[in-house]
């Protein structure tokens, strides 16, 4: 499973996000996007030092700055079921062909997905030339 | 090309960049490294005590804090008894 | 689950004449009031106070009006309904 999709499934959830300079926040999340900036409600901000404590009524926290964000375990379950019933959903729907969004659930963005390298497959040639 | 996907599903160890130890199994990562942890425990090594180990539930760590991700032979990892190993622990990682 | 995409998760047109805190890489704090704002998060901020490091806090500087570059901000939130409080967190560990 992505884990932006388990972040997308943790709206309106509690959760603690730990920031890379060891603040902590626990808060509601109200949104999220794909760099994994995040909205947080009511908010608990504790220090590095884990002395000094202050409460938010709302923050936006830049997803480079996240080191982790622990969701409640419950959420691990809740959205398996959810991608079980959209895949059910889907495949009844479309009947017997099976469309490429499908297959995106599962963790393997391997077509096009971001990151992968583009245009240049030294190995194994996959049909340009080699020997150059 | 490597390829986190054999490990799906799997106990691994996951060594971050602020010296940290967590166990867990891996449910899910992305292109970029994100990791999806689910019964994760962190382990906090000292030379004066056993290992402690810390529930933390279900995580996702980002990617760019991720060192090393070790696939764990259960097995093996059964067979410690955790209160017996006396280790440093890791120190951070200092650019 | 499809979220239309390029919009901002955070509408800061509901900050704009009010004060807001934001944190930046490197550690720098500071309070402003928002004047405006763009898709990449850089801020015009007004009278702004950045609260100087170490000493308890107690140390802040003026700055004036300021463009605040968006990729350096860490963390934003609204000074109202910021306060700070005893430790909310009963008998952990």
């Amino acid at each position: 499973m992505l884990p932006l999709s388990l972040l997308n499934a943790a709206q309106n959830k509690p959760m603690l996000v730990e920031l890379k300079n060891g603040e902590t926040f626990n808060g509601h999340l109200i949104n999220c996007d794909n760099f994994m900036n995040i909205t947080l409600r009511e908010v608990y901000q504790t220090s590095a030092e884990g002395d000094r404590f202050w409460k938010l009524k709302e923050c936006y926290i830049r997803g480079s700055t996240i080191k982790y964000l622990r969701v409640p375990d419950t959420l691990l379950d809740a959205v398996k079921e959810e991608q079980n019933r959209a895949r059910e959903a889907g495949r009844s729907a479309r009947g017997a062909h099976v469309s490429g969004a499908g297959a995106r659930g599962r963790g393997m963005p391997t077509r096009g997905g971001r990151g992968m390298v583009r245009g240049a497959p030294a190995r194994g040639g996959r049909g340009r030339g080699r020997g150059a | 090309m490597a390829s986190l996907q054999g490990y799906v599903d799997h106990r691994v160890l996951l060594i971050l960049q602020d010296g940290r130890a967590i166990v867990g199994v891996m449910a899910g990562f992305d292109q970029k490294s994100n990791v999806v942890l689910s019964d994760s425990k962190e382990r906090v090594y000292s030379m004066d005590e056993g290992v402690e180990e810390i529930p933390l539930g279900l995580y996702l760590v980002k990617g760019d804090q991720i060192v090393l991700i070790g696939e764990l032979d259960d097995a093996v990892d059964q067979s410690v008894d955790l209160s017996t190993v006396r280790a440093e622990p890791l120190p951070p990682i200092r650019y | 689950m499809d979220k239309p995409k390029r919009e901002a998760i955070l509408d800061l047109a509901k900050y704009v004449n009010e004060r807001i805190r934001v944190k930046f890489t490197g550690g720098r704090e500071v309070t402003g009031v928002l004047k405006g704002y763009d898709q990449l998060l850089n801020l015009v901020l007004d009278e702004v106070e950045e609260q100087l490091q170490t000493e308890g806090e107690l140390k802040t500087r003026s700055l004036g009006l300021v463009v605040l570059r968006g990729p350096t901000v860490t963390l934003l939130s609204p000074v109202d309904g910021w306060e700070e409080i005893a430790n909310p967190f009963v008998a952990q560990e």
